[in-house]
């Protein structure tokens, strides 16, 4: 108790869903996010005793996930660049879901494909932001980066993700709901 | 963009925030003012609206997926497992140097003089085998307080959950579990411990188990002396700690001769198995077989565990005085 191991098997059912689903998003269907999560929480674990009272405890998992995020996409891009692989944008290699959901014709599904070909940090500001709804504040801190340059990510994030939705004929006139 | 208008790409900002609802509301005014007049905008800033509908749709996940479930079933195994060996650990100065104090989910596991710095690499813990350690939170700050309000003679208790798994052998953690039952302001030998674990050829074998408490203080192997009433040794070459913590429980000791020793002649005395205490000379006590003794600093320390006076020496008529 003095662990506090109650409280952590609070935060787990509170936050464990959400961060994983964050990290899939972040690292793509390709990665394993599964291990990610596994480890934020692992991580977390080992420091929720000097974690002060009043800590904001969900802001404080996604620092932890984000940092694990960018470590594994600095690897994966290390390991693309050594095999030769194709860079193009930041995640070039379409998966077959990928391809699948882009001819989706459901508006969240088709999103999600284009969200999965942004720039990394535009995909984890778009994704902290309007996916899970962190302020600017926070995703700055996240991404090394000042609310005002969190905030231009997902402005920029946007603009792509509504430019590729052109031509699909979910917009104006046809409501995506 | 560029073979927009100007004023469309001077509005194009307060447009997209105003369309996910963060736009100030002179901003939204504005956009408003300029859509109604632009057509090209007004569907920019529809087509954002719409965005905003799709967006929603994937936000909402109202069940987990079978990935999520499997995932936080894995991850509540492992930190079953984590559970079990992590050690949250805090350092703190005392009176006594440097105290690092350890806690596992299950209670207490380590009470540690520092003397070789300040740091966990000073500490056992660094090098103990299977143990992950953190660096502990609030939990431990009420155990340090105990510590010190034990230090100061206002606490004789210390009530704390014990981990015992850092001891070495079933054999030293039956040692120290008949230590734990020493009272406070009491005294026992090597050989009397001994004996209660019932293995009284063990003395050598005993000093070595409380050699190595991980428990210290909380488990008062301070309280085991030598069968002579010298104080024989403490932590390694702690010798004078071992004097302070006894003086704090008001055990009177000595410097005089080869070493610090409690003044047994000073101490009120219990037989085994006895619930009555005596003073040294009680002539009961030359009619029955010589035994390990417990000796008492003071009547009241006898009389908190529950021990009454001797109805033929009488301490409570007769006390020892100084």
């Amino acid at each position: 108790m003095v662990m506090g191991q109650e409280d952590f098997g609070a935060v787990v059912s509170a936050h464990h869903d959400e961060i994983f689903r964050y990290l899939r998003r972040a690292i793509g269907p390709a990665g394993d996010a599964e291990d990610l999560s596994q480890e934020t929480f692992l991580r977390a674990y080992r420091a929720f005793a000097a974690l002060p009272k009043d800590a904001n405890v969900r802001a404080w998992l996604f620092s932890i996930a984000t940092n694990l995020a960018k470590n594994y996409f600095r690897s994966e891009t290390r390991r693309r660049r050594a095999y030769g692989e194709v860079q193009g944008g930041a995640r070039a290699a379409t998966s077959a879901s990928q391809e699948a959901e882009l001819l989706s014709r459901e508006a969240g599904g088709l999103v999600e494909g284009i969200v999965q070909r942004l720039p990394f940090k535009q995909r984890l500001a778009f994704t902290q932001r309007k996916i899970h709804g962190l302020d600017y504040g926070a995703i700055g801190k996240n991404l090394g980066c000042s609310a005002e340059s969190a905030r231009a990510h997902v402005f920029q994030a946007l603009r792509k993700v509504r430019h590729g939705l052109d031509g699909y004929g979910l917009l104006p006139g046809e409501p995506a709901q | 963009m560029s073979d927009k208008p100007a004023v469309c790409v001077r509005i194009a900002d307060d447009l997209l925030a105003t369309a996910i609802g963060e736009a100030s509301p002179s901003a939204a005014e504005r956009v408003e003012r300029h859509v109604a007049m632009c057509g090209s905008c007004r569907r920019e800033l529809q087509g954002y609206r719409a965005l905003e509908g799709a967006v929603a749709t994937m936000r909402a996940e109202p069940h987990p997926s079978e990935q999520t479930v499997q995932a936080r079933q894995r991850l509540e195994t492992e930190l079953a497992d984590l559970r079990q060996r992590l050690l949250a650990y805090r350092i703190f100065p005392s009176p006594l140097g440097h105290i690092l104090i350890a806690r596992s989910e299950l209670g207490i596991s380590l009470v540690e003089y520092l003397d070789r710095g300040t740091t966990l690499k000073a500490s056992r813990l660094a090098n103990e085998p299977g143990v992950e350690t953190a660096e502990g939170g609030p939990g431990l700050e009420a155990i340090y307080r105990d510590l010190m309000e034990y230090l100061n003679g206002r606490r004789q208790r210390l009530d704390w959950p014990l981990d015992l798994r850092l001891a070495r052998s079933d054999f030293q953690r039956s040692v120290l579990e008949a230590t734990a039952a020493i009272p406070y302001g009491a005294v026992v030998s090597y050989v009397g411990l001994a004996h209660d674990i019932g293995k009284a050829s063990a003395t050598r074998a005993v000093a070595q188990a409380l050699r190595w408490n991980p428990l210290p203080i909380a488990i008062p192997c301070h309280r085991v002396i030598g069968a002579s009433g010298a104080l024989t040794g403490y932590a390694g070459s702690k010798l004078g700690l071992k004097q302070r913590l006894l003086t704090i429980e008001g055990v009177p000791t000595t410097k005089e001769g080869d070493g610090p020793a409690i003044r047994a002649r000073a101490m009120y005395v219990l037989y085994p198995g006895d619930r009555e205490y005596c003073i040294p000379t009680c002539p009961s006590l030359d009619t029955r077989k010589p035994a390990p003794l417990t000796r008492f600093g003071s009547r009241r320390h006898a009389e908190a565990v529950g021990l009454a006076p001797c109805t033929t020496c009488r301490p409570d008529l007769h006390p020892i005085s100084g």
